[in-house]
């Protein structure tokens, strides 16, 4: 049986007091499976990602990362995790619009406390891999929709990360680059890392190892 | 870590040219405003104090009559009076003349009692102590000596061999035309004509004049007449005030206006870049770390106003002839600047740091 990487235990959080949106959620994400977060909108998926991907606290329940909880982890800590262990894929790219093709991929770096020089290589195969034929001093403002969600894609892969939280990773792209994106994922997921897609699309869905409707 | 914070935050103010250009610019604006205002100022003081602080003004002079008993024995006890910079007696002025030209031009000779004559313009190392005698260019043209070598004869039937040409000090301005024998072996009975002390700072001179009456030891003390710079310390003490007061409110004046501009631009930037913040924060910056690239960024465009605000600064008072403050004043004012700009961008930074992730990255 795969490794549990990440799990949520009894999780409970709402925006206000007395109004959880998600309430007593449990859920395990082994290494190395692909899992599939659908649901009506307005259901708590979102926020279920961001739970997971410790940038909320849950207001009762735990979530443990390789079998430790996160609950008693400060503020840094918790940082610290995202940027070493996390890959994050968010709905609209994210991209920073002032910074080169080549920055935003490597932008990680600076956060796990390594120099760029150490990435570049790296980020260069991951945007060949994916399929970037754009220049990568180029700004992100002068790539389609598509090529900036595989440059999002590149910065969340080039950590290798054991967890990858993608929030709608499809939503705005055509058929192809969809495709990609969610290969890119399945790859990453058969290389060892416990992958959590957010997503409407039933094709996606389809293609992930399980589901979990909410 | 270091040089990757530097590289990001060197790269974040690239990437925002309008706003790292204002903030450049006012840091600039600053540091010419002060520089051109109070530094000009600080810079004339600076001169008028300089000039106050002279050795002269610093002087104290004591003319002994005949008859009023002051002997070089008086330097040894003026050893133990704190606040003197240099003390040294001269007797009372003998005729002399050029010894090949008897019946020349008469020149006074003084002898020297004291220590550190080389602050009479004459060598540390006599070749021949006690017969060697130095003269200002005037005496030496009064006496016929152009080649400031020759023999000297005084009226007392005494005669020296005049060695070389010494610069007079402005406190012995007075004496022109001057010939001076050095008395290294002295017996502490010799007449004083003229006692000069120098104290070590112009608020000292009338302490240490007070202090130097009471030890003369004279037989007659009415016979010593006092003169003293006490007036010039006490405007001196005046100047330094006033200009210092004046020179701290303005100073402190630009450094708010400085202040609230520079957190006015980088709580406006952190407005309009928010999702950017909210993006560190998710992908795992600390918020420590986003601190420390807004206040590298920040102090890196500070810096490079400051730099460019004191070069501007140098080349306007250089053109326009004013006194340039010092480079205390301008290191001072630099790190103040910077430490303001600082001190400015920590509230933007903390509210930058404090960007939650989910407000800022989710899509309706």
């Amino acid at each position: 049986m795969n490794d549990i990487v990440l799990e949520a235990r009894d999780v409970t959080f709402g925006y206000v007091p007395d109004r959880p949106v998600v309430e007593n959620w449990s859920a395990e994400f082994p290494a190395g499976t692909m899992t599939a977060l659908t649901g009506p909108s307005g259901r708590g998926k979102s926020t279920l990602l961001y739970l997971l991907g410790l940038m909320l606290r849950p207001s009762a329940g735990q979530v443990f990362v390789s079998g430790r909880t996160c609950g008693d982890l400060s503020d840094t800590k918790r940082a610290r995790l995202r940027a070493h262990s996390y890959g994050f894929v968010f709905q609209d790219s994210a991209l920073d619009a002032t910074r080169t093709v080549l920055d935003n991929v490597t932008e990680t770096a600076l956060y796990r406390g390594l120099p760029r020089s150490k990435v570049t290589s790296q980020a260069q195969e991951l945007l060949e891999r994916f399929g970037v034929d754009v220049p990568v001093l180029r700004k992100p403002g002068q790539v389609s929709g598509g090529q900036a969600q595989r440059i999002a894609l590149c910065r969340a892969l080039l950590n290798d990360p054991v967890i990858v939280l993608a929030d709608e990773p499809t939503g705005n792209l055509d058929a192809g680059t969809a495709e990609t994106v969610v290969a890119a994922m399945r790859e990453r997921a058969r290389a060892g890392a416990a992958v959590i897609v957010v997503t409407h699309s039933l094709d996606v869905a389809t293609l992930c190892d399980r589901e979990i409707r909410l | 870590m270091i040089p990757s914070v530097l590289r990001e935050a060197s790269a974040s103010a690239r990437s925002q040219p309008v706003a790292s250009s204002i903030t450049v610019l006012v840091l600039i604006a600053m540091i010419v405003a002060v520089m051109l205002t109070t530094g000009r100022t600080v810079g004339a003081e600076q001169q008028v104090l300089g000039s106050i602080d002279s050795v002269d003004t610093r002087s104290i002079k004591l003319r002994a009559e005949a008859g009023s008993g002051l002997t070089s024995s008086v330097l040894e006890r003026l050893a133990s009076i704190e606040g003197i910079e240099w003390a040294g007696g001269f007797s009372t002025a003998v005729d002399a003349t050029n010894a090949a030209i008897p019946g020349g031009t008469r020149v006074p000779v003084r002898y020297f009692y004291g220590t550190h004559i080389e602050r009479l313009g004459v060598p540390t190392d006599p070749a021949i102590p006690d017969t060697s005698a130095w003269a200002s260019p005037a005496a030496l043209e009064q006496l016929g000596l152009p080649d400031q070598s020759g023999g000297i004869s005084l009226n007392t039937g005494d005669s020296f061999s005049l060695v070389g040409s010494m610069e007079v000090p402005d406190f012995l301005a007075g004496l022109e035309p001057v010939v001076l024998v050095p008395r290294q072996h002295s017996t502490g009975t010799e007449s004083i004509g003229l006692l000069i002390v120098i104290a070590e700072r112009p608020d000292l001179v009338a302490p240490v004049s007070a202090a130097v009456l009471s030890i003369l030891d004279a037989d007659d003390p009415s016979k010593i007449n006092v003169q003293t710079s006490a007036t010039l310390a006490q405007l001196r003490s005046l100047i330094e005030g006033q200009l210092g007061s004046f020179s701290r409110g303005l100073i402190l004046a630009l450094l708010a206006l400085t202040g609230l501009l520079v957190a006015v631009l980088l709580y406006g930037l952190v407005m309009m870049r928010r999702k950017d913040f909210g993006r560190r924060r998710a992908l795992g910056a600390t918020r420590g770390l986003i601190i420390g690239l807004l206040l590298t960024q920040t102090a890196l465009l500070a810096g490079i106003g400051i730099v460019i605000g004191i070069i501007a600064s140098m080349i306007i008072l250089l053109a326009s002839g004013d006194p340039w403050p010092g480079a205390g004043f301008t290191t001072a004012l630099a790190t103040l600047a910077l430490t303001t700009a600082l001190t400015a961008a920590l509230l933007p930074a903390i509210v930058a740091s404090s960007r939650e992730p989910i407000r800022e990255l989710r899509v309706p």
